[in-house]
């Protein structure tokens, strides 16, 4: 089990930033997902971490080692790729038993773990079999059984779960995050799903354009995302045009476009007078005919009802702006057609005030 | 229903192909290449095969039908003509296990080069070289090899050696001529089988605690059999009934199948001699397909 430190890791491609000044420290044990869009260097600091790419700047520790100069052959890092990279002309045995020759494993060993490491991935039988003849999921399991079997230090998942069906998908993240708890190994695991970093993971580095914009766990990234990139990159959010009155220690005054003023928790670094958006997620808004003690409000108009089955999703207009509401279709819910003249509620801190940069 | 039947019509119209044709028609494309095929090769052949086994008789070329073996059994009896069985093999191979060493680091460094103009440039190298004729390449060749060629004549008038060294009319020349002249077809029939070569195989081999050379050698070199070995039967094709390269870099002194077939036909008139001799160069590059498929099927392992 070890620690995995990256400190000012940089890369460039012919003068485009790739990677730029990442510093992460993802303890022992932990399950990291770096998320993020396409292109914004997720895959390129993994491939850093597995020796594949030579950084430009920065270093990297597992376990105080600086591995940065070593070959991808000295790191003890196991990597499953996107593809997962089963050698065609080799049967699953072989395939597990590569690590393992290459370590010069003493053959009767290397039969007893190749045994073992098929057993773990629920493969057992399947010792004889070609890539050809694997399923998708199957191929990703023999992937994870010869990564496993030479017992690295940490795990790199690249993207592993995109190329497997939906049910699957869903199938395989429970799979492997429970593989990974019962290991204990150290693991980063790139995608630019955000459901599957939120289900799998301890904690989160959301990155943006080459930079890690935000780490923490899966619940402050979603209800404290804290980054205007972050906050509409990961769920749905409503971002509501502001000005800010007063800005204390304990909360914000806001107002908003047609002068309704509501609170929010505060942010240091804001001035009266500061544009922001004010941050709701469609799920913390509840709709009401008459305003409720306590919450904030907003007389709304409901422009919109979508009915989409375990969700109903209104389209409000307040304070000049449009906001978007999801309510649980439970009994006793009463539903608004549009026309209807309600407010929206919903608890100053489930809010955040971000500035507008 | 909409969606489904759209679907459906889409894979009506591609089973009937882009011509229009349906399965059923869709051989008539055909006709006309099976046609010359016919015409321009299977009746020269056979009657290549009927002639070989008419008896001899200087001057005629077509078969009569008189059959006899003595063609066969002239060749068999006689080492100057079965011997060269063993010598076109042995220079074949020879060639195409040299152009499969030589080539392989080139298709692999095009394989591997992702920027596209320095990719198209080493292209049009290895093409450029196949768009001038056998013929004058080898007549380059003599230039640099022959007793006061290029080689000789600068180390001997450095003084390094007293006499030239015997580059050509030998076996040497002749392989040199034929890896010369074929090195581009192997180079071709290796960059597609290199190029699909996932890179993450090499990662994913590195990763797992292989050297540049174990990768090189566990996975690389494995995967890459079917280009090495479809660009050698290539090779021993073109080399093995090549008589340019043989008359010009061997000098009528490499005495391979192609060169006994040119002297009988042409110099004797003898065509039943020289279509027998034909015959046995034609099974040998058969057997060599034979060959070439039981090494194919092992390299591959549970590929096939």
């Amino acid at each position: 089990m070890a620690v995995v430190e990256l400190v000012g890791l940089t890369k460039a491609y012919n003068g485009h930033v790739a990677v730029s000044e990442v510093n992460l420290k993802i303890a022992s044990g932990e399950f990291f997902s770096l998320l993020g869009p396409s292109g914004c260097g997720k895959s390129t600091t993994l491939r850093m971490v597995a020796g594949f790419v030579a950084p430009d700047d920065g270093r990297i520790f597992i376990d105080g080692d600086d591995i940065v100069d070593r070959p991808p052959e000295k790191r003890d890092v196991g990597i499953v790729f996107q593809n997962y990279a089963i050698f065609p002309h080799m049967n699953v045995a072989d395939n597990i038993a590569f690590g393992l020759r290459m370590r010069k494993v003493d053959k009767t060993e290397i039969k007893l773990r190749v045994g073992e490491a098929l057993q773990q991935v629920g493969l057992a039988g399947y010792e004889r079999r070609f890539q050809k003849e694997l399923s998708g999921g199957e191929q990703q399991r023999v992937a994870l059984a010869r990564v496993l079997v030479t017992r690295p230090r940490i795990l790199l998942l690249d993207e592993p779960l995109s190329a497997l069906d939906k049910n699957l998908r869903e199938e395989m993240k429970y799979w492997i995050k429970d593989l990974q708890k019962s290991l204990g190994i150290t693991t980063i695991y790139v995608t630019h799903d955000q459901g599957e970093a939120l289900t799998m993971s301890d904690r989160i580095g959301v990155m943006n354009k080459s930079r890690v914009v935000r780490v923490g766990t899966p619940t402050e990234i979603y209800e404290r995302p804290g980054d205007l990139f972050v906050t509409t990159f990961i769920g749905e959010s409503n971002l509501l045009d502001g000005t800010v009155r007063l800005s204390t220690a304990d909360s914000i005054r806001l107002a908003l476009g047609d002068g309704s003023e509501v609170s929010a928790p505060p942010r240091k670094g804001l001035i009266a007078g500061q544009r922001v958006k004010l941050v709701i997620r469609p799920e913390n808004i509840l709709l009401d005919g008459a305003p409720i003690d306590g919450l904030a409000g907003l007389p709304a108009v409901v422009e919109a009802k979508i009915y989409q089955g375990a969700l109903i999703r209104y389209r409000l207009s307040a304070a000049g702006q449009s906001i978007v509401a999801e309510v649980q279709n439970q009994i006793g819910h009463t539903q608004y057609d549009p026309g209807s003249r309600i407010t929206a509620h919903w608890h100053p801190e489930r809010t955040e005030v971000l500035p507008v940069e | 229903m909409a969606v489904a039947g759209t679907a459906s019509q889409l894979t009506a119209r591609s089973r009937r192909g882009v011509f229009g044709f349906g399965w059923n028609r869709l051989w008539l494309l055909v006709v006309p290449m099976t046609l010359f095929f016919i015409v321009f090769f299977v009746l020269p052949v056979l009657s290549m095969f009927a002639l070989s086994l008419d008896k001899p008789a200087a001057g005629t070329v077509a078969a009569k039908g008189d059959f006899a073996l003595t063609n066969f059994i002239r060749f068999f009896s006689q080492p100057l003509y079965y011997e060269s069985i063993f010598r076109t093999v042995a220079i074949s191979i020879a060639s195409s296990v040299i152009a499969a060493v030589l080539g392989y680091p080139l298709a692999y460094l095009i394989a591997k080069t992702e920027h596209p103009g320095r990719n198209t440039f080493l292209m049009i190298l290895v093409l450029a070289s196949m768009q001038l004729d056998g013929v004058i390449r080898l007549y380059g060749l003599m230039v640099l090899l022959g007793d006061n060629g290029l080689i000789n004549g600068s180390l001997i008038r450095w003084h390094v050696i007293g006499s030239p060294l015997p580059l050509m009319y030998n076996v040497f020349g002749v392989i040199v001529g034929d890896v010369q002249i074929t090195l581009p077809f192997m180079v071709l029939s290796l960059i597609g089988v290199i190029r699909s070569i996932h890179p993450s195989l090499e990662e994913a081999a590195r990763s797992l605690g292989a050297s540049p050379g174990q990768t090189f050698r566990r996975v690389i070199l494995p995967l890459s059999m079917p280009g090495i070995l479809a660009g050698m039967l290539l090779v021993f094709a073109l080399a093995s009934s090549s008589y340019v390269v043989a008359a010009l870099m061997g000098g009528w002194k490499v005495w391979v199948l192609p060169v006994h077939i040119f002297q009988q036909v042409s110099n004797g008139g003898h065509w039943q001699f020289g279509a027998a001799i034909a015959t046995i160069l034609f099974v040998v590059n058969i057997s060599a397909i034979f060959v070439y498929q039981a090494v194919a099927a092992r390299t591959s392992g549970g590929r096939i």
